[in-house]
């Protein structure tokens, strides 16, 4: 996917006059629209890879957790098939740690949505008005192009619900050689989530918790593109969301939180 | 008894008995190879059992079954007389000894008054917080516990109660029983021998250690040592084979228990225990519970007494003692939000006239207020 330059686009300009880092591209469609481009390429890479993988650990996991299929049975252990659901689950848990690792790398070079956090109050504000347009009360929630704040914090807890998962992970991927360095690296998690048998119990329950969020995740996005008509789920492919000029300022406001002027077409 | 002014080692005191040299060095030869020592390690072993005395030993037993005492008589190597009576002298033990009473309890002061900061405390069963649960000839036995600690050169904790708490502090917890080594002075070292109970070669050879070495063995970060608890039973087990291929005993009576299959889906806790069952076995090497069939209910392991049933495969909600099928509670919470969901999506589509009308008031407004 191409990153749009050239004619056509268009950057909102900072009081230098200049184009600020962070800023996001717009680029006029027609009067009175405007289609911004949201998800840089590798946050869209990171989006599916992420998905796909979550999807795969899922499925390995609770096998390993409960195996639901027998080999077939010769009399001998001569089959392969734990074996073989464990490599692929620990395989996949190294794509979906490293995601991780490079998802918060790119915090430091991403646009501005890449790296919204909930250490402002604005955020709690937009928080409390988007809580209830979600239970359907009367509310100024103001129009985001990127997440909402009760987006962004239910990411935020998936944040430390893969980090729970991933810590418990290394530990019961390391549990044979506790004795060794990469042993020593995971053995003071006794400490903290309690025995062997408590770790195994952290990681299978927040396995779970993940799979509900994903849902939730799943219903939302569908039905922000349904009602609000931005383009979300393709969004995640192409990276554009496409938004209503008077939105759009609504938007950068409370983002950046300052009025500006916007030189959208 | 090694009371005497100078004390005797425990060579002396087997030349005494009539032991010749000869039989000596093969006993210090069997006790090095079964503490799994290297054979160049014998003239150590021998050096030790020349130069030092017998290690004295107070065994106080508190919310206990008596079970570490009665694994311990039963250890075959080194063989329960070579060690008892050979390196260390069992002062106490309210469950072996002959005296009692008065006469008994005075002994424990005159072994404090006359090794101190040379016994060994070893400790049996938990300690209860709640007040009058126990005492030991009327006296709280916390308290007699902590006297006779203070002074120890190191606290053996000696099965599953004395390490975690055990049966005593499962729920609903009636005397607000704690592991011993909850008690231990500070300054005080210990180490945890867990299982219900310890299997009798660890205990008696981790007392042959602290003879032999004069230190404690190296431990894990949960104060076990770790030349009995360095891996999982899961990681030396003769049935992982059939774990990794998949093949698994549904039930204690079908095929695949009959073939020898792992015992995993009955709820086997090899793979979160940590013990030397697989490797030293029971009753002189002779067999272990996943060799004659029955999964390992994870008795060496923190609290395996809440994480009931033994025969499924659960997992614990942290920090509570509830234990949950996680497939199954997973499947229901899946099904509760996906009712939540369905709500939600209907709710949409009704009330959806009333807040796009909203939506376009905003917008008129906004339009007017930026000069369009
Ligand atoms: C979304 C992410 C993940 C999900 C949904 C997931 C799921 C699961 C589940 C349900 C189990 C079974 C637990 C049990 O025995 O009760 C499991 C086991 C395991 N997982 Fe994960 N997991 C994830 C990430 C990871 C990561 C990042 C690692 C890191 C290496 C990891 C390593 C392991 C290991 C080593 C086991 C135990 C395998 C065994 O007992 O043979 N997992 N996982
Ligand atoms: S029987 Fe238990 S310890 Fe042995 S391989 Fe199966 S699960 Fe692991
Ligand atoms: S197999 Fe498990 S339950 Fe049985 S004695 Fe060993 S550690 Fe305890």
């Amino acid at each position: 996917m191409a990153e749009p330059t050239g004619i056509g686009v268009q950057t909102p300009l900072g009081e230098t006059g200049k184009i600020r880092r962070r800023d996001p591209i717009y680029q006029a469609v027609e009067p009175g629209t405007v289609k911004v481009y949201v998800w840089e390429f590798p946050v869209r890479v990171w989006h599916w890879v992420n998905a796909l993988s979550i999807f795969v650990l899922f499925v390995t996991g609770v096998y390993i957790g409960n195996p639901f299929v027998h080999a077939a049975s010769s009399g001998e252990a001569d089959a392969f098939l734990m074996g073989w659901v464990r490599i692929v689950h620990f395989i996949t848990a190294f794509i979906f740690t490293l995601g991780w690792v490079f998802r918060l790398y790119w915090v430091f070079f991403g646009n501005r949505y890449t790296r919204e956090h909930p250490f402002r109050r604005r955020f709690w504000s937009g928080m409390w008005e988007t809580v209830k347009y979600y239970l359907f009360l009367p509310n100024r929630k103001p129009h985001y192009v990127g997440h909402n704040p009760l987006a962004m914090l239910s990411y935020w807890l998936f944040g430390v619900m893969s980090l729970i998962v991933i810590l418990t992970g290394f530990f019961l991927f390391f549990e044979p050689q506790l004795d060794t360095v990469f042993g020593r690296l995971v053995s003071w998690m006794f400490l903290v989530f309690g025995d062997s048998f408590s770790i195994r119990s952290w990681h299978h329950i927040f396995a779970w918790l993940i799979i509900l969020f994903v849902i939730v995740h799943v219903y939302m996005s569908v039905r922000d593109d349904l009602v609000e008509r931005s383009g979300t789920i393709s969004s995640m492919i192409t990276g554009y969301k496409t938004a209503k000029r008077a939105h759009l300022i609504e938007a950068e406001e409370d983002t950046a939180g300052e009025r500006k002027t916007l030189d959208v077409g | 008894m090694a009371t005497a002014v100078k004390r005797k080692t425990i060579y002396e005191e087997q030349r005494e008995q009539g032991v010749t040299r000869r039989e000596f060095l093969k006993v210090a030869t069997a006790i090095t190879m079964a503490l799994g020592l290297k054979l160049k390690m014998v003239p150590t072993v021998v050096h030790a059992m020349e130069t030092r005395p017998r290690l004295p030993v107070i065994w106080m037993d508190f919310q206990s079954c008596s079970g570490p005492t009665e694994s311990f008589i039963r250890s075959y190597q080194p063989n329960m007389q070579k060690v008892l009576f050979d390196m260390i002298a069992l002062e106490y033990n309210g469950a072996l000894m002959a005296g009692s009473g008065t006469a008994a309890e005075e002994h424990i002061l005159k072994i404090m008054n006359e090794y101190p900061g040379e016994y060994i405390l070893a400790a049996e069963g938990s300690l209860p917080l709640l007040p009058g649960a126990l005492t030991i000839a009327g006296r709280p036995a916390e308290e007699t516990f902590r006297e006779v600690a203070a002074k120890a050169k190191a606290v053996v904790a000696m099965g599953s109660c004395a390490t975690w708490g055990g049966i005593p502090a499962a729920k609903p917890n009636p005397t607000l029983a704690k592991a011993v080594t909850d008690f231990v002075p500070p300054g005080v070292p210990f180490i945890r021998i867990p299982g219900c109970p310890p299997i009798g070669e660890v205990m008696t050879n981790t007392l042959a250690h602290i003879v032999i070495f004069g230190t404690l063995p190296e431990v894990d970060e949960l104060a076990r040592p770790k030349a009995y608890y360095r891996h999982r039973l899961h990681d030396k087990c003769q049935r992982r084979p059939f774990f990794d291929a998949g093949l698994y005993a549904e039930t204690f009576n079908d095929e695949g228990a009959r073939q020898g299959y792992c015992l995993y889906k009955l709820g086997c806790r090899g793979p979160t225990t940590y013990n030397a069952c697989a490797e030293l076995r029971w009753n002189g090497g002779l067999s272990w519970p996943i060799q004659s069939g029955h999964p390992c209910i994870g008795c060496a392991a923190p609290n395996f007494w809440d994480e009931a049933p033994f025969y499924a495969r659960v997992v614990q909600l942290p920090g509570t003692q509830t234990t949950i099928n996680p497939e199954r509670v997973g499947a229901v919470m899946t099904g509760a939000v996906a009712a939540g969901i369905a709500v939600h999506a209907a709710a949409t589509v009704i009330t959806k006239g009333r807040i796009t009308k909203k939506k376009t008031d905003v917008k008129a407004q906004e339009d007017i207020e930026i000069g369009q």
